[in-house]
């Protein structure tokens, strides 16, 4: 990976997985910037939002949500799991590699596997470089 | 309804090469709620359409507008400063949107970005199904509300054909049958006695087949 490259990933989250961020230990990765975004629910992240955070410069997208069938409002993860596999079409056809966007289901308040979540995107990272359109 | 769904994004990003200020013009009636032209899918479209160029290294300017029907002069008019300040206009409306906006806006290339498919429902929640062939002559008092012409493969106009099973087509068997439903439907409104009507071959004259067809009212001319 380059050296001067410090990634930039933007993690779309719902308050009832992630109540609060912060407390991610990500040992030896601080190299990174990294950019929160609360919904009330999943089902809120529209697909222009998803957009927005790469041309707004992000090099990856995290979208977290609860465990299926655990969604306080029924069928809101299902949504989102949804609208990301679209988007992640469509960045795949305009070039840009949908891999820089993920959704993954965690429960409430498991920090642990948060940071393993994004210790993974940065990884990825390592092999997919800089969001080209920046 | 107008049913359509977006080109694909490669597509677009050919049609719209040669300008560098282009205006992506939504629609907000049909083509909105079958998700091909709305305000949301003209945000979603110029968000897309920016990364794209910019990652080809391709400098153009996008702007968005949404008006609430483009085949209607009236709401075209409020999109007239931003078409005066693009030099092309990527309509997001069906056909006739795409015409209207090219109608009223003689100097400026009005290209399309959706592929206009049929007149139809919201079946079920993400689900458009095709409804009407608009054939000008509309007969559905004696159908029971479904319509053959459309819906029956072989367009029988005195059904059933006999090849259907189970309820499906036996053109396709994803598809109902048109007449197993007219059936159905005509003995519960207790009117199986129109299944002895003779429909005569139908005058096409009146369906696109005649030509582009007009309704004048005069009454509403002034
Ligand atoms: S322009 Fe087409 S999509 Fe828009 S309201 Fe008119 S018929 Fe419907
Ligand atoms: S009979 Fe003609 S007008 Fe009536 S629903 Fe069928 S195609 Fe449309």
């Amino acid at each position: 990976m380059n050296d001067n490259f410090t990634p930039k990933i933007t993690l779309f989250h719902c308050i009832n997985t992630v109540p609060e961020i912060g407390g991610f230990s990500l040992t030896g990765q601080d190299n990174f910037e990294l950019q929160t975004v609360k919904l009330a629910c999943s089902s809120m992240v529209k697909d222009v939002f998803l957009l927005r955070a790469f041309e707004a410069g992000s090099d990856a997208v995290i979208v977290l949500v609860c465990p299926e069938g655990q969604c306080r409002y029924v069928e809101g993860n299902i949504r989102a799991k949804k609208r990301v596999a679209w988007v992640r079409n469509l960045l795949d056809e305009i070039g840009l590699g949908g891999r820089r966007l993920s959704l993954s289901n965690i429960s409430a308040g498991n920090n642990v596997a948060a940071s393993q979540i994004i210790q993974n995107v940065l990884k990825d990272l390592e092999d997919l470089g800089p969001n080209p359109a920046v | 309804m107008i049913v359509g769904e977006q080109k694909p994004i490669l597509e677009i990003k050919e049609i719209i090469a040669p300008y560098k200020k282009i205006l992506i013009l939504g629609c907000g009636t049909c083509v909105k709620t079958c998700f091909a032209g709305g305000e949301d899918e003209v945000a979603v479209l110029a968000s897309a359409l920016r990364l794209a160029c910019k990652k080809d290294g391709k400098e153009i300017e996008i702007e968005e507008f949404t008006v609430e029907r483009q085949c209607e002069d009236e709401f075209i008019q409020e999109s007239a400063p931003a078409i005066s300040r693009n030099d092309g206009v990527l309509s997001l409306a069906c056909g006739a949107g795409v015409q209207a906006i090219a109608r009223r806006f003689a100097k400026s290339p009005v290209l399309p970005g959706v592929n206009t498919m049929f007149i139809g429902v919201l079946e079920k929640q993400g689900v458009f199904t095709e409804e009407c062939s608009g054939c000008g002559n509309c007969r559905l008092d004696i159908f029971g509300g479904i319509c053959p012409v459309t819906r029956c493969a072989k367009k029988l106009l005195n059904g059933p054909c006999g090849g259907s099973q189970n309820g499906k087509c036996e053109v396709n068997p994803e598809t109902d049958c048109a007449w197993q439903m007219i059936i159905e439907r005509l003995g519960i409104l207790g009117q199986m006695d129109n299944l002895r009507i003779y429909v005569p071959p139908k005058n096409w004259q009146t369906s696109l087949s005649g030509g582009p067809r007009k309704l004048v009212r005069e009454d509403h001319m002034i």
